[in-house]
């Protein structure tokens, strides 16, 4: 049997199990349809040309977890941001871990999905959000929608301010052979208030994992969320990000991407502007080798005048690896005075990566200032030797040019250690010490 | 030449000019002081006649006619030039193909013919060396990539081939190193006769020790409070403008 | 007061299209539709050789089995491809020996157009090889040519005179199955031209060929092929414009350049061809499939300046297989009212040391759409391979659309790729500058317009420099022209 009809088989069973809220349920079942009728993307849609699922497909996945597994904290610790204090979603096999998560309701709301599905005091929230701005349309995301059960949920009201970031963590322990993922998240941020969150998806084996996930997420007017994707897990592991944000006036979001690691990786990062003098950043930093893909898809739509959007995404690419960015940004009729930006930089260290990029412009408003660049190239040779005539070895010159060339997409981070820690990752993942600390 | 009279314009609904009165005769060089805001940019736009601004009150005559109804163009054609303080970029228009185009529209204006090729090339080169502007600079695209000073000589350069009966030149002296300094007043008093009329306006004496004002005025707030000669330029850079504040409360 | 955007827009839609008329002249038109009878009946017309009517059969075959594509961003009603009749020439038989014996009425046809070929011949130094709808009726300058051993004639002339050439070459840059509206016009292509340079010529002149589109309700189906050979270089120019008609009319080139080893071809078109009038209804489907070959230090330069047509669908490619070769593509496309242009280039590197420059300048006015849509591939094999793409967008009014679809893939570490694109409008700070220089805003538009076309204007000849600035004009700025 065939993932999907697996998939479309289990969905009965899962829809029996879970504490069916009526409208929910709905939701969920229209969007098995959708699923049902699109099936698995395949290369001949012209938004998965680059990626091929076909793969993934072969595997045979568990889609439900068993019980929770347990894990020892000091196990797992590395890949916390040990650093600093934060709250704390975990989920071990997609169960979620109490023993090692911190949520509050205090003044806020950090915790789990499965209760703001099912108790009745979230159910304004539920019907106003869940799944308003997630696309009905997309069969991943529709898949994703039929098993939405759990994940993390997060509701800032108005004027709040969590006292720390919010860590997400999704561990795989490997006690499924092979193991399907779908969390979904649900993040409302009310007028003036903000957020942090840093999402990390960690798979503790070589078995095979995949993970299709959806996160919402609802800034409300002069609303500001910072989230950071660590993507650095094992070569066994494959991602499926969704995430949708809808924007309101003054709102300012920003969403980072690190992605180092995993097998096969897709970020869909879609951005609306549903209101005026938003401001809405992307940024990425990809570096991969051997046979490692990583495919960044965006979308900026600008509906309403006056707003920005600026996307930078930087690139390294070594061995076999294959990265793909396709960004997209949609100005409409009405949206004058917009100013949309978008580079994307990417540099091939091997003889046998490739790139593939499509930055895409689609303009209906005259006044506007859009602009995309994207460059392929290698590192600067003159500099390269200027350095090494200086006495600098050639692979910590070449580190250093690679480390100057990410460094644009950094200088956002606005929590430090978490800057730091990337910096660290960067450094191994160049496979040199830089002698100092960044 | 020029008289402007009551003279209030505003724009988006605010009143930036309140009352202004003036007057230039040919042959005369005026300097029109003020601090940051005073209203001083605004009332060379209004004389090019800028749609952004709108006349609510009084009139502004140039040879005796109304210019309330002539468009900017036309006023160009009329004589009036405009140095602007930021000259604006026209990509893959070079210099010479866009001064070719000012004259060649005025000149239809006037009912001539186009000006004979030969002649234009004379004119330019005779006018960008009293501007000491290098050749090169001709083909390169209007305004693009200039530096500040490049910018202005530019707008001197078209004032010296367009030949204007009335000279607006909006903060000429921003942006200028000296040297650039000398060699566009030297331009601008080359240019001056007996016949047309130069309005300076300025926030520094420093232009004017070299474009050498008849009359010194100062605007503040969208009013003309004081007049006088070029002495005037010399006092206010002692004591500043806010003698001339207090004064225009009493 | 001056000249208002509002104004200009009014204007823009009650210009009408100034080369609308129609030419009455007798056609000898096969009955519409499409079938293999067709196919053999076309090739039996055009006394074409048996290996001719083969290909042409085969293509037909590969045709029926395709679907007409639809990713382009244009949307228009599809082609009814049974009522279309596939050939028609021109009645005045046989061909003249020199321009007095032809049909005096095409003569004035072409005076109207302002494209007297005379004075072309005078003015220009141009050889010109008018189509006039499918079969070509007057070649000139051949004698010249002929001196240096240059081929140039219409493809069926070299069909049936030089076999071996079109026989090797034909298909072989744009095969029979290409795409859908290759397909078709490789089974039912009417004329067009063929050049041939040999090794190490430099064509003393440019040479050019002025489409029209005629006969009501007639699909022009033309086919081009240039060789240059080792060494050789050669500049061809193509200008389009077609009378004024309701129906929509429909246009399925295929255009072949072979740039052998050292040999340069520089391409440059205008088309002007009937865009629709101002409600969109009528102009011409214009589905053209151009590409060219480079084979080592060969040099392909694709020049456009595209203006006409209801729907445009056209991207010019260059193949560089030789190492050292080198393939450009410069393009300015205007559209307004309700045209729809989706056009752009490829440009594949295969062989080392490869280079590629791509502008594009796109012009949207009124309710039209403008896409660009290209791609750079860089092949694990093309070691150093190097690609400048500019792409900018002039939007004119609010009512129309500037899109850019790049795509860019690169397979080895040595590849330079740069891609740009920006879209902007005409500043008010800019026209006001110019009306203050005492330039009028029609006037300062045309001049902006120009400025921001200039980088591909100036890779024009000379001579076609001056119509496209025309046009340009005559495009956008009404009364201007």
């Amino acid at each position: 049997m065939d993932l999907k009809d697996k998939l479309i088989s289990s969905f009965m069973a899962f829809e029996s199990n879970v504490d069916i809220e009526n409208s929910v349920h709905d939701v969920r079942t229209e969007a098995m349809k959708n699923f049902e009728l699109k099936g698995f993307p395949t290369k001949k849609e012209e938004a998965w040309k680059y990626t091929s699922l076909k793969g993934l497909q072969k595997i045979d996945f568990s889609i439900f977890p068993k019980e929770e597994n347990a894990l020892e904290y000091k196990d797992v610790k590395k890949y916390f941001l040990h650093e600093i204090d934060s709250y704390k979603i975990v989920f071990i096999d997609g169960i979620y871990s109490s023993y090692l998560s911190e949520t509050t309701h205090d003044g806020v709301d950090i915790c789990l999905m499965s209760s703001a599905l099912t108790k009745p005091m979230y159910k304004p929230v539920i019907d106003v959000y869940f799944n308003k701005v997630a696309s009905k349309d997309e069969s991943l995301t529709s898949l994703n929608t039929a098993f939405s059960r759990e994940g993390a949920y997060i509701y800032i009201p108005k004027n709040k301010m969590p006292k720390k970031p919010v860590e997400i963590i999704h561990f795989a322990t490997g006690n499924e052979a092979s193991l399907l993922l779908q969390p979904r998240n649900l993040i409302v941020v009310e007028e003036n208030a903000e957020l942090q969150v840093i999402e990390r998806h960690q798979s503790l084996t070589s078995n095979e994992v995949l993970t299709n996930s959806v996160t919402e997420i609802f800034a409300a007017d002069s609303a500001i969320v910072d989230y950071y994707k660590i993507q650095n897990d094992s070569e066994s592991a494959s991602f499926i990000d969704n995430t949708y944000i809808d924007q309101k006036n003054k709102s300012v979001v920003k969403v980072h991407t690190f992605s180092f690691g995993g097998k096969l990786t897709r970020n869909n990062l879609n951005f609306y502007q549903n209101g005026e003098y938003i401001d809405s950043t992307m940024k990425g930093v990809t570096i991969i080798g051997n046979k490692q893909h990583v495919d960044h898809h965006t979308l900026v739509h600008h509906i309403e005048p006056n707003c920005e959007s600026h996307q930078d995404y930087k690139g390294i690419y070594g061995e076999n690896s294959t990265g793909v960015f396709n960004g997209k940004i949609i100005v409409d009729k009405i949206a004058q005075k917009t100013n949309a930006f978008q580079q994307n930089n990417n540099v091939l260290v091997s003889d046998k990566a490739t790139i593939n990029s499509k930055p895409q412009l689609e303009i209906f408003a005259d006044d506007v200032k859009c602009s995309h660049g994207c460059t392929i190239g290698q590192l600067d040779e003159d500099a390269l030797f200027y350095m090494q005539s200086r006495g600098i070895p050639k692979k910590e010159a070449r580190a250093l040019l690679m480390y100057a060339f990410a460094n644009n997409v950094l200088a956002s981070v606005r929590i430090p250690e978490l800057k730091t820690r990337i910096n660290k990752i960067i450094a191994k993942k160049l496979g040199v010490n830089l002698g100092f600390d960044l | 030449m020029l008289k402007i009279k009551n003279l209030h314009a505003s724009v988006e609904g605010k009143e930036i000019l309140k009352g202004i009165n003036l007057e230039v005769k040919a042959g005369e060089v005026h300097a029109i002081m003020g601090p940051n805001g005073s209203g001083k940019s605004t009332l060379s736009a209004v004389i090019a006649g800028k749609e952004e601004f709108e006349v609510t009150e009084g009139s502004v005559e140039l040879e005796g006619e109304d210019l309330e109804e002539v468009s900017p163009e036309e006023r160009a054609h009329k004589g009036v030039f405009l140095s602007f303080q930021y000259p604006i970029e026209i990509p893959g228009v070079s210099v010479t193909n866009f001064i070719k185009t000012a004259i060649n529209e005025s000149r239809k204006a006037r009912g001539l013919e186009d000006m004979p090729a030969n002649e234009m090339l004379k004119l330019i080169r005779e006018k960008s060396e009293m501007l000491d502007i290098d050749r090169k600079f001709m083909s390169r695209s209007l305004n693009e990539g200039f530096s500040g000073g490049e910018k202005k000589r530019n707008e001197i350069f078209q004032m010296a081939m367009l030949e204007p009966k009335l000279a607006i030149l909006d903060e000429t002296d921003s942006g200028l190193d000296i040297d650039a300094l000398r060699i566009v007043s030297n331009g601008v008093n080359k240019l001056k006769s007996k016949d047309n009329a130069v309005i300076v306006i300025t926030h520094y004496q420093r232009l004017l020790e070299y474009i050498v004002p008849d009359f010194v005025h100062v605007l503040h707030n969208g009013k003309i409070v004081k007049s006088g000669g070029k002495e005037l330029a010399v006092e206010l850079e002692e004591k500043g403008y806010d003698w001339l504040k207090n004064e225009a409360v009493v | 007061m001056a000249y208002t955007e509002e104004e200009l827009k009014k204007e823009l839609e009650t210009k009408e299209y100034e080369y609308g008329f129609y030419t009455d002249i007798e056609s000898d038109t096969l009955p519409v539709g499409l079938n293999e009878d067709i196919v053999i009946a076309i090739s039996k017309k055009k006394e074409e050789p048996e290996w001719m009517t083969l290909w042409r059969l085969e293509a037909f075959k590969y045709w029926k089995e395709m679907e007409e594509p639809e990713w382009a961003n244009v949307n228009y009603k599809k082609p009814d491809f049974q009522a279309i009749s596939y050939y028609s020439a021109p009645n005045s038989k046989p061909k003249y020996e020199s321009l007095d014996e032809v049909d005096p009425e095409l003569l004035e046809t072409f005076k109207k157009l302002g494209i007297s070929v005379d004075e072309q011949k005078k003015l220009a130094g141009v050889a010109v090889d008018i189509v006039m709808d499918s079969v070509s009726v007057a070649t000139t300058f051949k004698k010249t040519l002929a001196e240096k051993g240059i081929i140039f004639c219409s493809i069926s002339e070299a069909i049936k005179e030089h076999p071996e050439l079109v026989k090797k070459y034909i298909g072989s840059v744009v095969p029979k199955r290409d795409n859908f509206y290759a397909a078709l016009n490789s089974a039912v292509f009417s004329d067009g031209s063929f050049c041939y340079i040999p090794k190490g010529v430099k064509c003393p002149m440019e040479l050019s060929t002025y489409f029209r589109i005629n006969q009501a309700g007639t699909g022009q189906f033309e086919r081009t092929l240039v060789i240059a050979d080792e060494g050789s270089y050669v500049s061809y120019l193509e200008g389009c414009t077609a009378p004024s008609r309701d129906e929509n009319q429909l246009h399925a080139a295929v255009v072949e350049l072979i740039a052998l080893d050292d040999a340069e071809i520089k391409y440059s078109t205008v088309q002007n061809w009937f865009p629709g009038d101002k409600e969109g209804k009528g102009g011409v489907f214009n589905f053209v499939t151009k590409r060219g070959i480079c084979e080592k230090n060969a040099k392909i330069s694709w020049t456009q300046v595209e203006t006409g047509s209801a729907v445009t669908w056209k991207y010019p490619s260059c193949i560089l297989k030789g190492d050292n070769s080198i393939g450009e593509f410069y393009s300015i496309a205007v559209t307004n009212n309700y045209q729809q242009a989706d056009t752009g280039t490829k440009m594949v590197h295969l062989g080392k040391n490869t280079r590629s420059t791509i502008i594009s300048k796109g012009i949207s006015a009124g309710k039209s759409q403008n896409s660009y849509r290209g791609l750079v591939q860089v092949n694990s094999r093309a070691e150093n391979a190097r690609n400048f793409s500019q792409c900018d967008s002039l939007l004119m009014g609010n009512e129309c659309g500037a899109h850019t679809f790049p795509y860019i893939e690169a397979k080895n570490k040595t590849a330079q790729i740069e891609h740009e694109a920006t879209t902007s409008k005409i500043g008010e700070d800019q026209i006001f500058y110019c009306n203050q220089r005492g330039i009028d805003t029609e006037k300062a538009i045309a001049l902006i317009v120009n400025g921001f076309s200039k980088e591909v204007l100036n890779k024009l000849p000379m001579e076609f420099a001056v119509e496209a600035q025309k046009l340009l004009e005559i495009s956008l700025e009404g009364s201007v022209g």
